[in-house]
C-alpha cells in the first residue's frame, strides 16, 4: 500500500517522543524510491493519456489522481519527519549549549549538523547583541530563581572549581556543597553535579 | 523588600537614559513584568519592547556593581542579589518567548512585518528571524529535492499561522467602549463595553489592537 513506510517514519518518531533515535537513511531511501517509482509511472501515464484521449476515451486521470496523493502524502511525512527532529535538536542545544555530545551527534545526518551549527551560531549572534555589553546568555535562569543558595552532590569527578568570588573548591564524586545558584546552573545542565532537593 | 530596592536603585543615576520615557525603577519593573505576562499569554508576536528591555538590563547591572561594593558578610547582600536574579530572570523568560513564538511562526512573522510600518521584531530578532528562515529552507530543501520533478509541496506556502481565536484572560485597565466579541457563525456580533478594573475570559481576536495599546492586560 501505498504511504505504508512513511507512516512508519512518523511512528519511529512517536516512539521516541523526547530522544533523537538515529537518522534513518535506509527507511527514507526507501520512501524515495516509492516516490520516485510513482512519479516515473505518472508521467509515462501522463504521456499516454495526451495520444491515446483524441483516439479513444481512455483515461487514466483516477490513476494519476491517485498517485499524485501517494506522492504528496510520502512528501508531507518526509517534511513532518524532518521538521520533528529539527524541534527536538532545537531543545537539546537549548539544554545543553552549543557543543553536541557525541552520542546525540551521532544519531544526526549532516544536513542536520549543518543546520545545528547555523542555529547556534545564529543564536549566539542574538544573544551578543541585545546587552550592551557582551550581551545575555538566555540560558540561563531557565526556572524562576526562588533561593539564592542551593545543595548540590557531585556526580562525577570533575576536579577544580573556581568560582566567581575566587574562591577554588574541589569536586570529587559524592561531595556535597552548598553553592550559589548562578555557579551551579549551567554544571547542573552539563549533569556534573546535581540538584539534591 | 521594595523600599530596599528603591534605596539601592536611587543611588543609581538614571534621569536621562531615555528622553521620553521617565519612569522610578518600581515602575519600571512593573512594566516589565507586565509585558512579560502580556508576551507570555498572547497567541501572537507583539511588537518589541526595546526600550524598555534596555532600561531593565542597565538597571540589573548598576544593581549588581552597587550590590558588590556592600560587604560580604552582610546578608542583606543575598536578598539584594536575588532580587536581581529574579528581575534578569524576567527579562531572559521575556527574551525567550519572543524567541519561540517567531521560530515557530517564522514565516508568518517575516511576512507580515514586511506588510506593517512599525515592525514588531527589533532589529537583532530580524536578523535571527532571517537566518533562521534560510536554515530551515534549505534544510527542507535538501530533504526533499531528491528526484527533479517532483510535485512542489510548497511548503513555503502553507503558513503556520498563530491561532488568532484562542482564549485569554484580560483585566481591564481603563474604561473600553465597543468591543466586538465575535460569535463565529452568523452575524450575532455583540459589542460589549468593559469597564476599568473588571477581568474577563474573551476571544484573542477582538482585543488584540486594545492589548497592543495598553488599554488592557493579560492575565
Amino acid at each position: 500500500m501505498f504511504g505504508e513506510k512513511a507512516y512508519l517514519l512518523i511512528k519511529e518518531l512517536d516512539r521516541n517522543r523526547d530522544s533523537l533515535p538515529p537518522y534513518n537513511t535506509e527507511l527514507l531511501s526507501e520512501i524515495h524510491n516509492e516516490v520516485k517509482q510513482l512519479v516515473t509511472e505518472n508521467q509515462e501515464d501522463a504521456n499516454v493519456s495526451e495520444q491515446s484521449r483524441l483516439v479513444e476515451n481512455v483515461s487514466y486521470v483516477p490513476t494519476l489522481k491517485i498517485r499524485h496523493a501517494a506522492i504528496k502524502r510520502n512528501i508531507r511525512c518526509i517534511l513532518a519527519y524532518h521538521y520533528n527532529r529539527l524541534k527536538c535538536l532545537k531543545t537539546i542545544r537549548w539544554q545543553f549549549g552549543s557543543i553536541l555530545p557525541p552520542e546525540v551527534k551521532a544519531n544526526l545526518s549532516q544536513a542536520e549538523i549543518d543546520f545545528f551549527s547555523k542555529y547556534s551560531s545564529s543564536l549566539m549572534q542574538y544573544m551578543r547583541g541585545i546587552g550592551d555589553d557582551g550581551g545575555v546568555n538566555l540560558a540561563v535562569n531557565l526556572k524562576p530563581p526562588k533561593s539564592l543558595y542551593i545543595e548540590v552532590r557531585c556526580v562525577v569527578d570533575y576536579g577544580q572549581l573556581e568560582l566567581t568570588d575566587g574562591s577554588a573548591l574541589l569536586l570529587k564524586k559524592n561531595s556535597r556543597h552548598h553553592l550559589p545558584r548562578t555557579e551551579c546552573e549551567e554544571l547542573i545542565r552539563q549533569g556534573v553535579l546535581e540538584h539534591v532537593v | 523588600m521594595d523600599e530596599d530596592t528603591d534605596d539601592i536603585l536611587n543611588n543609581i543615576i538614571d534621569d536621562d537614559d531615555d528622553a521620553n520615557i521617565q519612569m522610578t525603577p518600581a515602575e519600571l519593573i512593573q512594566k516589565m513584568e507586565e509585558i512579560w505576562i502580556n508576551e507570555k499569554f498572547a497567541p501572537e508576536l507583539l511588537p518589541h519592547e526595546q526600550e524598555i528591555v534596555d532600561l531593565v538590563l542597565s538597571q540589573i547591572s548598576a544593581m549588581e556593581d552597587n550590590v558588590e561594593t556592600l560587604p560580604s558578610a552582610d546578608f542583606k547582600k543575598g536578598f539584594y542579589q536575588l532580587e536581581i536574579d529574579r528581575i534578569r530572570f524576567v527579562v531572559t523568560s521575556y527574551l525567550r518567548h519572543r524567541l519561540e513564538k517567531i521560530e515557530t511562526y517564522v514565516l508568518h512573522v517575516l511576512k507580515e512585518d514586511e506588510e506593517r510600518e512599525e515592525a514588531y521584531l527589533s532589529e537583532a530578532e530580524q536578523q535571527f528571524a532571517l537566518k533562521y528562515k534560510e536554515a530551515l529552507e534549505e534544510h527542507f530543501d535538501n530533504a526533499t529535492m531528491f528526484y527533479p520533478g517532483l510535485p512542489f509541496e510548497d511548503w513555503k506556502s502553507n503558513f503556520v499561522r498563530p491561532n488568532m481565536n484562542s482564549f485569554v484572560f484580560l483585566k481591564a485597565k481603563s474604561n473600553v467602549e465597543g468591543v466586538v466579541v465575535d460569535r463565529g457563525q452568523g452575524d450575532d456580533n455583540e459589542i460589549v463595553d468593559i469597564k476599568a478594573g473588571s477581568q474577563m475570559l474573551i476571544s484573542y481576536k477582538g482585543v488584540s489592537d486594545l492589548i497592543k495599546k495598553g488599554d488592557l492586560r493579560l492575565i
